[in-house]
């Protein structure tokens, strides 16, 4: 067994003063790798578990710095234009280091447990302040459970409020082994027929709503998150808000309206772009809500 | 009477198209004679008595205009002639025994950037409380009173008869404005003959009473008065007694407010004229009432940033006022800034006020407390610029451009403590040129600016017979900034990891460079610019420069005597100098180019708090503000989905009371995107709106030069990441 302080998770961002990931100011761990496909996926430098190379072409100035770097050859010159090849690299990062424009970022790196907690640490006052702690997301954080239930272990016992943000497709089991170091859950629904869960995720919504029944019986505070993407799930809002009438755990539920400024990432990861077209404005975004409050849920906004 | 909505459009340009009454004095023409005759007649008199001499010619003879549609009358034509008489006695004396220091400080200034030091004028505070409390009329009869003692030197007398001529002059023109309105405004016109008899009694008459006395002694008789006081302390015996009484409703009152704001507004007061609400009283006990809220409502519901707004947020100030307060920030109306009592007041002690006085403080100007009615607080006298100080080591002394020997030849550096060293030294050097100009100047201040108008509000002058700005006040005190700590952290950080850890380049070398611009080694400026040890990001080794070379810079002048028996509080802010100081600054080892402009009041070089607010936070926090008394102030550009919804406000509150929790002494606010503010450069006409917090005062954002507006986007998209 190795010594927890020593593990090793892949995360690809933590994000500091995060003021709608949970209560006060917090700060979010966004941890590398996920089984779902989302079609409006807003993280998707966080699908894959492996790290990965983002080029944001637009601030390149093409100065070759890279070029002359890069041990395997993956940046090249072209006519005077810095060419990234995907294909050969293999995400060393020597080139981040390198580039001054800022261009490259790599995404997914090696963190012990005692560096992700000294980040987490400098915040403390804050958190305490406004009632705020730690989150963790991702991706989804669930995958790499023994570092994520051992670093929820020590935020507790450093007496930090903490939240899990998930998808709620893992293992019952793995619910079961962060209960009690967790004191939020903020669980994403995005569909509850199969047919559209499957097609907009990829995945089946089996183990999302069985694992959501396990956690509202087991009294922990839950804040559901819908993204309502029109053209997608606009036809489950209803089906979702009559199926969240039957859990009594709900702290609230929180509509999120899909929105596209996760299209250059896209680009940069050179992944083909899932995101759909058609934005909800306010007052669709009102709509949906208003109807769920109709159901008596507890609308966040 | 009018609503304010009807007439707002036109009371706005109330200043540019004034109708003066032909009849009611003598033309500018004839005043301007006057004006010369009378400076002609008085040249054996003290210039306290000239002015005041001036002050009550215009009184008496000039011509006066008046609005049927505002609440508030205060015109009185002056020609300027004050101002022009204090510039002329200005030039006179600095040319008589300054004239080679001047000249020098002039050339620091404008041609090396290197420190700037002048007389300050400007930054008031004027007794309003007492103002109020015993009127033109009461303030009259105290000098009176003072004017009668026995063993009066001849000065002395000079000042008592100069403060009885403002005095009367004022009530003068009271009358004036009262007979001109009567026919049409009968409420105005018996506040106004209210107000020249004795002490405003209703807050209608407060309000008449602060706004007559403001324009009459920052428009006509020149002097910068850089705040109304704490507005709520001042009127909330007015407004309860009002309410109480059933003189007016609350909706009447917010009407009065309009009127009385809209004022300060149409005026275009230069830098926006301020005043604070909250904070604590003499006792420590929160201030904050419905008033304050009311004013802060009134205020964001008219689309106007200035007045300006101070913040005095102690522990005891409520949560839910100051939510208010950041919900106008949050939505675009960004002219307020937040003092922190406890450090403001901890700093005000460090330079020598006992407690009582120092909770008594109400800031000036940007964000300088000072003791209210009891302080000149000079807080403008000018400042150091620290990146400079890091030229002069690698140029020995030189500036860059010019080969003037304008700091010490502090000669070969070795090691990376003789640099810091030499780095001291320069801004020692610095510091002691300044200053001395200043107390030099000082020496003079009875002879270029003595202020009978201030004088008769300020309790020590009546009771000695001596004027403000010889040294009168209880407290008579100085300033001096420093300038752009990031750059120079940044910078130091650089030398010492580049040139004496990795041994990228050698010191030399890197003097070269930089004397180069960098030109063809993008190599070591792009090393520079990616280091992580960066001022703004919790780095330890970093931050830890900013302390050292803070506490020395406020080291060499906290507490240190001036010229006027007062003594020396430092500040830590920039102002929006680092534009002009970027252009005469030379490259600077953090990787900045000559003309870049240096790092901002505390903020991080722009685009290095890589980390975001919290971090940088964490990194200013360490420096010791109460080593600071002039203040400094951290300005946070936030993206609006980051403090949207009620838990974006909570968010927002969160911030400013760790910050001030941890030690933080003054922030103020932007909540943009880098989205709208390229729109509004590329498309100003759209935006003529949106306006931003530039330093201690708002601007419009269309207004702003584009390199001022460039800092702003490259800020907004670091934040975005």
């Amino acid at each position: 067994m190795i010594s927890s302080k020593t593990m090793i998770a892949r995360i690809f961002e933590i994000k500091r003063f995060a003021v709608h990931d949970g209560p006060g100011i917090r700060t979010t761990v966004f941890f590398k790798g996920c089984l779902l496909r989302c079609v409006w996926c807003h993280n998707p430098e966080g699908l894959k578990t492996d790290p990965e190379l983002a080029f944001y072409e637009g601030r390149c100035v093409s100065c070759g710095k890279c070029v002359s770097e890069c041990p395997e050859k993956a940046h090249i010159m072209k006519r005077g234009r810095h060419v990234f090849l995907k294909d050969r690299c293999v995400s060393c990062g020597i080139c981040e280091r390198t580039c001054p424009q800022q261009a490259l970022r790599l995404y997914g790196r090696e963190m012990s447990l005692s560096e992700v907690m000294e980040v987490l640490m400098e915040d403390r006052d804050f958190y305490e302040n406004t009632g705020g702690g730690v989150t963790l997301s991702g991706g989804e954080c669930l995958l790499q459970i023994e570092f994520v239930s051992a670093l929820l272990h020590e935020l507790k016992k450093s007496g930090i409020h903490t939240a899990i943000d998930t998808c709620g497709c893992v293992p019952k089991a793995y619910f079961e082994q962060i209960l009690n170091d967790t004191d939020l859950f903020l669980y994403d629904i995005k569909a509850i027929s199969e047919a559209c869960h499957r097609h907009c995720t990829g995945v089946s919504n089996k183990l999302i709503l069985e694992n959501l029944n396990v956690l509202d019986r087991s009294g922990k505070d839950i804040e559901i998150r819908v993204p309502y993407v029109p053209g997608f799930n606009d036809g489950e809002m209803l089906r979702i808000a009559e199926y969240l009438q039957g859990l009594t755990h709900l702290k609230g539920i929180r509509i999120l309206p899909y929105h596209d400024f996760a299209r250059s990432k896209y680009r940069a990861l050179q992944m083909n772009d899932t995101l759909p077209q058609k934005r909800p404005d306010e007052d669709e975004t009102r709509a949906v809500e208003k109807m769920f409050e109709t159901f008596g849920l507890p609308i966040l906004s | 009477m009018k609503a304010y909505d009807e007439v707002k459009d036109r009371l706005q340009k109330q200043f540019q198209e004034i109708e003066w009454i032909p009849e009611s004095g003598i033309n500018p023409e004839a005043l301007e004679a006057r004006c010369a005759e009378l400076t002609h007649a008085l040249t054996d008199c003290s210039k306290a008595l000239i002015k005041a001499k001036t002050f009550e010619m215009i009184a008496y003879e000039s011509r006066i205009a008046i609005d049927k549609d505002d609440l508030f009358q205060d015109k009185l034509f002056d020609g300027n002639l004050m101002k022009k008489q204090r510039s002329t006695w200005e030039k006179e004396i600095t040319g008589r025994y300054l004239r080679d220091e001047t000249e020098d400080a002039k050339r620091a200034w404008d041609r090396y950037g290197s420190y700037q030091s002048i007389g300050d004028y400007g930054h008031t505070s004027p007794n309003s409380e007492l103002l109020l409390k015993l009127g033109f009329s009461g303030l009259l009869k105290r000098a009176e009173m003072y004017s009668k003692r026995s063993g009066l030197t001849e000065k002395q007398k000079e000042y008592y008869e100069s403060l009885r001529i403002v005095l009367e002059s004022m009530i003068h023109v009271a009358e004036r404005l009262s007979d001109a309105i009567e026919p049409y405004h009968e409420e105005n016109a018996r506040a106004l003959s209210h107000i020249a008899k004795g002490a405003p009694e209703t807050l209608y008459e407060a309000m008449q009473l602060l706004v007559l006395y403001f324009f009459l002694h920052e428009y006509v008789a020149g002097t910068r008065v850089r705040t109304l006081g704490r507005l709520d302390v001042l009127l909330t015996p007015f407004y309860k007694k009002d309410l109480e009484e059933g003189r007016y409703t609350e909706q009447e009152i917010r009407e009065m407010f309009r009127f009385f704001l809209n004022k300060f507004w149409s005026a275009k007061v230069p830098y926006d004229l301020p005043f604070c609400l909250g904070g604590m009283d003499d006792d420590g006990q929160d201030v904050t009432n419905e008033l304050s809220s009311l004013i802060v409502e009134v205020y964001d519901g008219m689309n106007i940033y200035s007045p300006k707004i101070h913040i005095r947020v102690s522990e005891k100030t409520p949560r839910d006022f100051v939510k208010k307060v950041l919900s106008c920030v949050r939505h675009g109306h960004s002219s307020f800034v937040f003092v922190n009592d406890r450090i403001a007041i901890k700093s005000l002690e460090n330079a020598g006020i006992p407690e009582r006085d120092a909770r008594h403080y109400v800031p000036i100007g940007c964000y300088e407390p000072a003791v209210w009615g009891r302080e000149i607080g000079c807080t403008g006298n000018g400042g150091v610029n620290l990146a400079k100080a890091v030229e002069l080591v690698f140029t020995n002394g030189r500036d860059s451009l010019s080969g003037d020997l304008i700091g010490v030849e502090t000669g070969v550096i070795r090691n990376y403590r003789e640099f810091v060293d030499a780095v001291k030294t320069q801004i020692a050097f610095l510091t002691d040129r300044a200053v001395t100009h200043i107390i030099h100047v000082e020496h003079y201040y009875g002879d270029i600016n003595p202020d009978p108008i201030l004088s008769c509000q300020y309790d020590r002058s009546v009771e000695t017979g001596v004027d403000v700005y010889e040294g009168g006040a209880e407290y008579n005190n100085s300033s001096l900034y420093f300038y752009a700590i990031a750059t120079l952290t940044d910078s130091m950080i650089a030398v010492k990891k580049l040139v004496f850890e990795r041994k990228m380049v050698s010191f030399r070398e890197l003097g070269e460079i930089l004397k180069n611009n960098w030109v063809g080694r993008e190599d070591v400026r792009t090393a520079a610019k990616m280091l992580p040890e960066k001022y703004g990001n919790n780095e330890p080794e970093a931050d830890a420069i900013a302390v050292e070379m803070s506490e020395y810079a406020a080291g060499l002048i906290l507490g240190k005597p001036n010229g006027r028996g007062g003594v020396f509080k430092p500040a830590l802010f920039s102002i929006d100098f680092c534009f002009p100081l970027g252009e005469k600054t030379m490259a600077t080892p953090d990787g900045r180019k000559r003309g870049e402009p240096l790092s901002k009041n505390l903020s991080a070089v722009t685009g290095m708090d890589r980390k975001g607010i919290t971090a940088l936070v964490d990194s200013v926090t360490k420096i010791d503000f109460t080593k600071f008394p002039t203040g400094s102030v951290l300005d946070v550009l936030i993206h609006p989905s980051a403090v949207s919804g009620e838990d974006g406000l909570d968010a927002f509150y969160g911030l400013l009371i760790t910050y001030f929790q941890k030690g933080g002494f003054a922030m103020h606010g932007n909540v943009f995107s880098s989205e709208e503010l390229k729109k509004a450069q590329e498309n100003p006409e759209q935006y003529r709106n949106l306006q931003v917090r530039v330093c201690g005062w708002n601007a419009y954002f269309v207004d702003l030069s584009r390199k001022e507006q460039d800092s702003f986007i490259k800020q907004a998209e670091n934040n975005e990441g």
